[in-house]
């Protein structure tokens, strides 16, 4: 399995879209990250405050995203390009290839939201440095998020590697991916707020630090009071929506004949 | 062209050939058992058996939508079979513990990630096989491609991706390789390279079976013949066998065709008017023909062979004009 995993990651290193996606993921959190801390003392809470430098600073969600459509990208794309095939012949065993795929993705996965946590720490910080205020966030908390945000964009794209070989059509996925964090979760979590924890994206963001529905667009932005998942709770949750996914995927598409 | 040298040089980079030599023994490393193969209404393959010696060169021939592909798929663990069996080296492929090292294998529609370069391409393929990255240096020479090692795949023409899939089919060294209409999107210039490079492989002792819809690309190059068509064997015979059957039709020249047709027709032969003094005789030899005119009286003033191709065969085998343009 480890040389499976490392074929994959190999895999995953020669891909230009791999980068493309980390320098997105970079570049919109950056963005995000100095908005928020624009905003911060009118409609948030200013960034020289723990709540303000915090929201500043937990803006992954959409690195944790484009670690998802990764993952429906490396699994879909193998039957977009034919690749499956040579796949196929040099590893028959295809619960043994999606589980790699899983693993590998997740790696890179969590770089993406590592990357995205310092990234966004580091633009919250220099908010804070422009206007000469203390650090009132402790580096604990701050080391914490960006690890959450690993962990979050991580279990997010083994998530999209199970989708990616269910689904099999890789513009479906990619938009399937947009529309569920983007429409449907900002929806659902703000019309149930029941259910807003217990919504895959949404637990994902928690896990690096963001407030629960901060990670929502549009209108259906809203910081909830409600308490998000703790965070071994919330990892649990991703970790099962993704198990079920690539289970449901192992016993269907994947089984399918590659013609 | 390198690729030639390169060839010339595969005795160290194909290791192991020598040994292979030596596993000559004509014993079936390919077989195939009653396989079907059905896709909703559309039977593919039906019933199809066979086998592959070791060490042989078998053409596996048949028109476009024989169900040859299916079949290789199938052989390969890629489709899976509404019924039948397959094995290599007597077992199932999906069961071959390192099968890469086993069987190299070149399908049509199976191209690389085309945003990847060759080399990158043959660098995971290699550590899937796990072998050693010298060997992707050895491969790409083998196959001409050095130069363009460094381009991607989506930039190859279609004969540029029938050499990398050569070069990925052979990186771990297999004994047994199965090519799928390889000669495609080659030149002139690359077929007769791809003949030379299969001469060379079955000179190692390699067995190997490669598709075509045409006879004529692989006649030079194969011992045998496996031949299907609407999904079902056809023929399997070796090539001097269906050789045979090539030369059997006999032109005769005589004043009395009609008499001499009824009389080859009481001795089980077969005789066809060719014009108002010929007769085109299948299933009876020279001499059969000369004695019974001789008794009869008739008189004949010329016998000819005719030299039937191996394509002509092929086409009565398979027996479908349609496909008469595109065989020719």
């Amino acid at each position: 399995m480890t040389r499976l995993v490392r074929v994959e990651l190999l895999k995953l290193r020669t891909m230009r879209v791999t980068y493309g996606l980390l320098a997105a993921a970079v570049a919109v959190t950056a963005l995000f990250s100095a908005l928020e801390a624009s905003q911060a003392g009118r409609s948030v809470p200013p960034v020289s405050t723990a709540a303000g430098l915090g929201d500043a600073t937990t803006v992954s969600g959409v690195a944790m995203i484009l670690a998802c459509v990764l993952g429906v990208i490396v699994t879909s794309g193998e039957f977009r390009h034919t690749s499956a095939t040579l796949t196929y012949l040099a590893t028959p065993d295809r619960r043994r290839v999606l589980g790699a795929k899983a693993l590998a993705t997740a790696l890179v996965g969590a770089c993406y939201g590592l990357a995205a946590g310092i990234v966004a720490t580091a633009v919250g910080l220099a908010f804070l440095a422009g206007h000469g205020d203390r650090v009132t966030l402790g580096t604990a908390t701050m080391i914490g998020h960006i690890a959450g945000a690993g962990a979050g964009a991580a279990l997010l794209a083994a998530l999209g590697v199970g989708l990616g070989s269910l689904i099999r059509a890789q513009l479906a996925g990619v938009i399937g991916v947009f529309v569920w964090c983007m429409v449907i979760e900002s929806i659902l979590g703000g019309s149930l707020s029941a259910i807003r924890p217990y919504l895959p994206y949404t637990a994902a963001t928690t896990l690096g630090g963001a407030k629960l529905g901060a990670g929502a667009f549009g209108p259906g932005y809203s910081v909830s009071s409600q308490q998000a998942l703790p965070f071994l709770a919330a990892a649990a949750l991703v970790a099962a929506v993704a198990a079920a996914l690539s289970a449901v995927a192992a016993r269907t598409t994947v089984r399918r004949d590659v013609t | 062209m390198r690729a030639a040298a390169a060839i010339r040089g595969t005795a160290t980079g194909l290791a192991g050939a020598a040994g292979m030599k030596g596993r000559l023994i004509m014993s079936s490393v390919i077989e195939v058992r009653g396989l079907t193969k059905r896709f909703g209404e559309v039977l593919a393959v039906d019933r199809l058996s066979f086998t592959v010696e070791r060490g042989t060169v078998t053409g596996f021939l048949g028109p476009n939508g024989a169900g040859k592909t299916t079949t290789l798929r199938m052989l390969l663990g890629l489709v899976t079979p509404s019924s039948g069996t397959t094995a290599i080296d007597g077992r199932p492929y999906r069961e071959l513990p390192e099968p890469r090292h086993v069987v190299g294998a070149v399908l049509e529609a199976s191209n690389p990630y085309p945003g990847r370069t060759a080399v990158n391409h043959l660098r995971i393929e290699a550590l899937a096989g796990d072998v050693p990255r010298a060997r992707v240096d050895e491969v790409l020479d083998l196959v001409d491609l050095t130069e363009a090692a460094g381009r991607r795949v989506g930039q190859y023409s279609l004969g540029m991706r029938q050499r990398l899939g050569l070069a990925t089919a052979l990186l771990c060294d297999p004994e047994i390789l199965i090519l799928d209409e390889p000669a495609n999107g080659l030149d002139p210039e690359g077929v007769h390279w791809l003949r030379r490079l299969l001469r060379q492989l079955a000179g190692e002792g390699r067995t190997v079976l490669v598709s075509s819809h045409l006879l004529a690309e692989v006649a030079q190059t194969v011992d045998s013949v496996v031949i299907m068509d609407h999904g079902r064997l056809v023929t399997q015979a070796r090539l001097d066998e269906l050789t045979e059957r090539a030369t059997q039709a006999i032109g005769v020249r005589t004043p009395r065709p009609v008499q001499l047709a009824a009389l080859l027709a009481e001795n089980g032969a077969s005789a066809r008017l060719a014009g108002p003094d010929r007769l085109e005789v299948t299933g009876a030899s020279g001499e059969m023909i000369g004695t019974l005119a001789a008794e009869a009286a008739i008189p004949i003033y010329e016998t000819t062979t005719e030299a039937a191709g191996l394509e002509d065969v092929f086409l009565q085998l398979t027996g479908n004009s349609a496909h008469q343009e595109v065989i020719r």
